[in-house]
């Protein structure tokens, strides 16, 4: 039984949208464009107990963050994610941290959200209960850092290779041009790309 | 919990700019008001709380002996109005510690009526011993009697308390709007949604299409609805007038504090030091108010009516265009635009996009020339393509329809205003309005 | 589309017919859908899920919207290889091609397999005739 096929201009899915670049949709990549093991950042985390994924702006920290979550999902080793976006996020950290086990890892995005006093008092209390922690930063924060992230073109390459096709609307100078003017951010370069794609293929 | 709102716009909830600098601004002015509660509080404490205690607490008990007798007279109002209080008073000598000390002490509370406070003061007697009070930090101070006025306390504290319950609820709401839905969790490498995760409200039989309540609730003058109008100027008036407001009102109880103390012969540096920048903000505050006030008169008011709303595709409809302010103006154009907005957020970015995919020109006219009390009215005719695409609103994404009005004042900074429409999308079978 | 949740070497497959031929509908019009569920051998679902949402896509976060869901759990209906289930669809929101802002309805289905693994089918569908918009600055 065939599915009934709708005309292909009514199905095309720009591979630059959010729902194809955010965290966990595309695994984890290093600079170099190759897939970056998380067994990297949890032979760290065996080693510290508490560690961090360092680096600037879009740069894959929390797509990391989610392949790790995945992985500890998929070893059933308990987990909880907390992405630092609004105030009440906090509150939520605070009110994991308190009711926490030792033997659950707790995953945080986004940890210069907290400010120093509520950052140093939270790392605190995980060091007394004995909890692993992973945490994504832009700037190193005193824990040891498990990976560094940067962006650079052959991540971007890799990346955009990993997407949906792009049926040759986008070329290597498009990549070239978005990240000459984005820079490491890549977040705003693959948004850049969106606005390449979506304008050639209503042209075609 | 449901937090008190002390006001809220008739109109419903609308932003516009940036949804993230929106809250800063308006979590910035409730803290503003927080602050100004706490000020004004803790400067009635110290006036009033604080040494209504010490007398009850720290004051040691002693017996006078009555050695004078007088009225205190106070003068209130201007020069034009004054009126006066008499309160009587006596004076004391009563052992303070090793010492003797001598000094006035009121015998009754202020009285409007003199008669009534020589009265007071004719049933006590010179050589009359009195229980008294003394404080043993400053023995010349004695009062004869203790207690609490506890309607003096409610009354004092009336408005520090507005301020800091108005201040304090803002700010929580503010920090409370911040985030309305649950987090994502990327444990499995999807995302599972939360279908009753709560949005913007819908019309009731239009899932997703925004709730346009609010915008027919006003009945025009001439047509049918008044449209309500999507921008932040007349709430930065009102925010930069109350904050100049309340914020000059402490300026002024601490320099009339200042003041006194000068009068005295004391200067308390602290307070001076304190009042320096109180002063630069206020004067800045009162700059920036009158600035605006002087911009949104001198541009003046926009009104848009409609002849029917919601509106439909393929429907065409009269709007009426009522433009207020003095002198010249370029240009005024007035356009029907449909936006797009997305807003997307992760790690610790937040970004919305809007970009306008239509836009179509419903009247433009130029060299205008207005005089106080009149306005100009132009009248033109909105067609709304038959395909057109009906309003939605979701969380992080909306596409939203808006007649825009565009001018140019020769001597003003140019202006936008926007006006938000709804647009329904057509009943299957109904034909075209 | 459909997907994997994580690179497993076994390929599920769900295949989806609907009742208008070019899956194009009106609102409030009925919709009925018929699937054909393919499994790699000894694989077993222990449940499933159908439903019939609307989602955006494009530069902001994804919203979706429910318009009907079923969550089957009953071994038979499961393990069974075809299914089918009807709707009336909704009056809005219309399918939309926006710039930075799309609206796409489809149909799901969730198959879900011991050990926490599951598989998802969307097969999307048009709802409405509402026209792409143009990239702002073309006609």
């Amino acid at each position: 039984m065939p599915p009934n096929l709708l005309p292909a201009d009514r199905r095309r899915s720009n591979p630059f949208a959010t729902r194809h670049t955010r965290p966990g949709a595309v695994p984890p990549l290093d600079p170099a464009g190759a897939p970056l093991r998380v067994e990297v950042v949890l032979a760290a985390l065996e080693r510290h107990r508490r560690v961090a994924i360092v680096g600037p702006h879009g740069t894959g920290k929390s797509t990391l963050l989610a392949g790790l979550a995945a992985s500890l999902a998929a070893d059933r080793q308990p987990a909880e994610v907390v992405r630092l976006r609004r105030r009440r996020d906090a509150l939520r950290l605070i009110g994991m941290v308190a009711r926490g086990t030792a033997d659950t890892t707790l995953l945080v995005d986004g940890w210069e959200r907290l400010g120093r006093p509520m950052a140093v008092l939270i790392a605190a209390i995980v060091r007394l209960q004995g909890r692993r922690m992973v945490v994504t930063s832009h700037r190193a924060n005193g824990m040891p850092v498990a990976v560094r992230t940067a962006g650079t073109l052959p991540l971007l390459t890799a990346i955009v290779g990993r997407l949906p096709d792009h049926g040759g609307l986008i070329s290597g100078d498009d990549l070239s041009d978005a990240f000459a003017r984005h820079g490491e951010n890549l977040r705003d370069a693959l948004g850049d790309l969106y606005d390449r794609y979506e304008l050639r293929s209503r042209r075609s | 919990m449901r937090l008190p709102r002390f006001f809220s716009k008739k109109r419903g909830h609308r932003r516009t700019g940036s949804e993230v600098w929106g809250s800063v601004g308006e979590a910035i002015f409730h803290a503003t008001l927080m602050v100004a509660g706490v000020a004004f509080g803790g400067l009635l404490l110290t006036g009033i709380a604080v040494p209504e205690w010490r007398i009850n607490h720290d004051f040691l008990e002693s017996r006078g002996t009555v050695v004078g007798k007088g009225l205190a007279r106070r003068s209130t109002g201007g020069p034009a109005a004054s009126r006066a209080s008499w309160q009587a008073s006596v004076r004391l000598r009563y052992p303070a510690g090793a010492e003797a000390a001598e000094a006035w002490a009121f015998a009754g509370p202020q009285e409007s009526d003199r008669a009534r406070a020589l009265e007071r003061l004719d049933r006590l007697k010179l050589g009359e011993e009195l229980v008294c009070w003394y404080d043993p930090a400053r023995p010349a101070q004695v009062v004869l009697s203790r207690g609490y006025n506890w309607w003096m306390w409610a009354l004092t504290l009336l408005l520090p308390g507005a301020l800091l319950a108005f201040g304090g609820a803002g700010l929580a709401r503010s920090l409370g709007r911040w985030g309305r839905s649950e987090e994502r969790q990327a444990a499995t490498g999807q995302r599972p949604r939360d279908p009753l995760a709560e949005g913007p409200a819908s019309t009731t039989g239009h899932p997703a299409i925004p709730s346009c309540e609010d915008l027919v609730n006003s009945p025009g003058t001439i047509l049918r609805y008044r449209l309500p109008i999507e921008s932040p100027e007349s709430w930065t008036l009102l925010g930069l007038g109350l904050f100049a407001v309340l914020w000059n009102t402490v300026v002024a109880l601490l320099a009339v504090n200042a003041g006194l103390d000068l009068l005295g012969g004391r200067i308390d540096w602290l307070l001076l030091a304190v009042l320096v920048p109180f002063v630069v903000v206020g004067v800045a505050g009162v700059v920036a108010f009158t600035r605006s006030l002087v911009l949104a008169t001198a541009v003046g008011t926009t009104q848009l009516e409609i002849s029917a709303h919601p509106l439909r595709p393929g429907g065409t409809y009269e709007a009426l265009l009522a433009q207020g302010g003095t002198g010249a103006f370029r240009d005024l154009e007035m356009s029907l635009e449909l936006e797009e907005r997305a807003t997307f957020r992760q790690g610790t970015d937040t970004r919305t996009e809007r970009l306008v995919v239509w836009k179509s020109p419903l009247g433009s006219w130029q060299g205008l020339q207005l005089s106080p009390g009149t306005r100009f009215e132009a009248r033109a005719t909105i067609h709304v393509p038959a395909a057109a695409m009906h309003s939605f609103a979701s969380e992080h994404n909306a596409v939203h329809w808006r007649i825009v009005i565009r001018g140019r004042p020769t001597r003003w900074p140019a202006f936008i205003r926007t006006f938000p429409v709804v647009v329904f999308p057509q009943s299957p079978g109904e034909p075209a309005a | 589309m459909t997907h994997l949740p994580d690179p497993v070497r076994q390929h599920p497959s769900v295949t989806v017919q609907f009742c208008s031929p070019d899956r194009h509908y009106e609102p409030l019009q009925p919709i009925a859908v018929r699937y054909v569920v393919e499994l790699p051998s000894g694989q077993v679902a222990r449940a499933v899920e159908r439903s019939i949402v609307w989602y955006t896509e494009g530069k902001g976060e994804e919203d979706i919207g429910v318009h009907s869901f079923e969550r089957l759990t009953d071994r038979v209906t499961a393990e069974a290889k075809t299914g089918g289930f009807e709707s009336r669809l909704p009056a809005s929101p219309l399918s939309y091609e926006g710039v930075i802002v799309k609206i796409r309805w489809c149909v799901r289905v969730r198959l879900f397999f011991d050990a926490g693994r599951d598989f998802v089918s969307e097969h999307v569908f048009d709802l409405g005739h509402v026209p792409a918009a143009a990239f702002p600055g073309r006609p």
